[in-house]
């Protein structure tokens, strides 16, 4: 490990408590036994307040992240004596406390190694089939990501204590159902995967949706996202869809520096500057993209992620490649049907064949119930009727996707689409 | 110049509800606070006090020991830091933006005496 004597004394790697924190809490759960993931909460939690009162005064220690293993696995081992749990994780517990050192310490690549998996086999348990969906999501962030209940809620738009509920069911069911950190096999092992690519999935939206929650907690949750698909996409459990989300959100990520201008606006993805867009995360998604592609499994999410691909290689958007982007949305309508995937293809439809064709898909929507209070439908519509100088029509449509809940940004965008139809100074409203 | 010692006193709960991240936050601040002392070359020393109450001795002959002091308050010391200052206000001054007050802790400014006849 790099000696830290030459970092500034008073710095500390972004993230590190948060990072750590996961992986403690991974870590001592697996010394502990899934049954006592409070008490492993709780001692790692310990641990970071100890850090927080220690360090002003005495100064960063050599090895940060070393003190913080060190001094929250020694508050588990008292409280098994405490608790006279003596049994042979307290035994195997002593052993690591006493001997203190190397191998178990982070910075050894072989702990690093083992870290790696203990966060694995608790993402896997946190997204067991019997926890419920929303908790799956919650759990994970708690637990593995090192997020705390007041941020997952604030991210979620819900109250603290719905999450934390949330949470102690969660948690009941591990005790009660005796849910393991053993990996699953066979076909059990492909359903677990699937409902942990699912989870990240829907945490990454969360983050990248603008609707939800406080700015900075977002972008902690799309960077949390992908780093757990990583996490996945490089174990031993691996399979071409966790590259194929990997790559996805990689993708996805690099364009959020582009998608919002420098007064805080909204930019399509069409407007968007594109040299704005992260060149190494694009580069991650390229190289996820060349491995998702070994096997002969075609999951939604490589899909998607050639969809991703196909923007992120393109120039602009008039050179971008349409017709083999409207092929590539027929095989998602085919293998995962979805109103709005097939209002997206929509959009591509106008671009390939013309305005008109796209408003012909959109009216095989208009009774799309999932879509009566989506404000995308109208929007779209309302800009192609825009393209074949509808003006009155598309004006009526703008207003009617006004109707309905969107942020205050996607409110702005469209009012400023209306005007334009409207030729109105947007100013007056 | 002299020496004054700057006593923290907080309560302990302030920090409990942080999570990893406001924790590391919060944490970063007192360093970059602790960094500046040490640049200035005005930090003489520094050490936590352990969180346990403590003891308290009294009575000459057979002394009689007590837990304590700070047993019916919330707030307690929990360290430490000698500075060099020219004088009180400019000890205040420097303890105008330590972090610990910004998380409800008070700080307790005191000139250490210097010895007589040096």
């Amino acid at each position: 490990m790099e000696p830290e004597s030459n970092a500034p004394a008073h710095e500390l790697v972004d993230h590190l408590f948060r990072s750590r924190a996961g992986q403690m809490v991974a870590y001592l759960t697996r010394l502990l036994g899934p049954e006592h993931l409070d008490t492993a909460e709780e001692v790692v939690q310990e641990a970071l307040l100890k850090a927080l009162q220690t360090w002003p005064y005495s100064g960063i220690p050599e090895n940060p992240a070393g003190w913080l293993f060190r001094v929250a696995r020694n508050a588990a081992f008292d409280v098994l004596k405490h608790e006279k749990l003596v049994c042979q994780k307290s035994v195997e517990l002593g052993i690591l406390v006493e001997s203190a050192g190397a191998p178990g310490l982070p910075g050894d690549p072989e702990f690093e190694e083992q870290l790696r998996d203990d966060e694995l086999r608790m993402l896997l348990m946190c997204c067991h089939p019997a926890i419920s969906r929303d908790a799956r999501l919650a759990l994970s962030l708690k637990t593995v990501g090192g997020f705390s209940t007041r941020e997952i809620a604030r991210a979620f738009l819900s109250e603290e204590a719905v999450i934390l509920q949330r949470l102690l069911r969660a948690k009941r069911q591990i005790r009660n159902d005796g849910i393991g950190l053993e990996l699953p096999r066979g076909e059990a092992l492909a359903q677990r995967l699937d409902s942990v690519l699912e989870a990240i999935y829907l945490m990454f939206n969360e983050g990248y949706a603008t609707h939800s929650g406080a700015e900075l907690t977002r972008q902690e949750l799309c960077g949390e996202a992908l780093r757990l698909a990583q996490l996945l996409a490089d174990s031993s459990v691996s399979t071409p869809a966790c590259h194929a989300l990997v790559a996805l959100l990689a993708f996805q990520a690099a364009r959020l520096p582009a998608r919002v201008d420098g007064r805080g606006e909204l930019v399509l993805l069409e407007d968007q500057d594109r040299d704005l867009w992260n060149r190494e995360l694009l580069a991650v998604g390229f190289l996820h993209m060349s491995l998702c592609a070994e096997g002969v499994e075609v999951s939604p999410f490589h899909l998607q992620a050639a969809i991703a691909a196909l923007h992120a290689s393109a120039e602009s958007d008039t050179e971008t490649d349409w017709v083999k982007m409207l092929d590539l949305y027929d095989q998602l309508m085919e293998i995962s049907p979805s109103p709005v995937v097939a209002l997206n293809r929509a959009v591509v439809v106008a671009k390939v064949k013309g305005a008109s064709e796209g408003l012909e898909e959109l009216r095989l929507l208009a009774d799309e119930r999932s879509l009566q209070n989506y404000y995308l439908l109208p929007a779209v519509e309302a800009s192609l009727l825009l393209q074949i100088g509808d003006k009155d029509g598309a004006a009526r449509v703008f207003r009617e996707a006004l109707r309905r809940p969107c942020s205050e940004p996607e409110k702005r965008l469209l009012i400023q689409r209306w005007a334009q139809c409207e030729l109105i100074a947007p100013c007056f409203y | 110049m002299a020496n004054y010692m700057l006593l923290l006193h907080s309560n302990p709960d302030a920090y409990v509800k942080l999570s990893p991240e406001e924790a590391q936050k919060a944490l970063q601040k007192f360093l970059a606070w602790r960094e500046r002392l040490r640049s200035q070359k005005i930090l003489v020393g520094s050490a936590r006090l352990k969180d346990d109450v403590g003891k308290v001795v009294r009575g000459a002959g057979k002394p009689r020991v007590t837990d304590g002091p700070y047993t019916e308050s919330k707030e307690v010391l929990g360290g430490y830091f000698t500075i060099e200052a020219s004088d009180y206000d400019a000890a205040v001054a420097l303890c105008g933006d330590c972090p610990h007050l910004e998380y409800g802790g008070t700080i307790e400014v005191r000139e250490v005496a210097p010895v007589p006849g040096v």
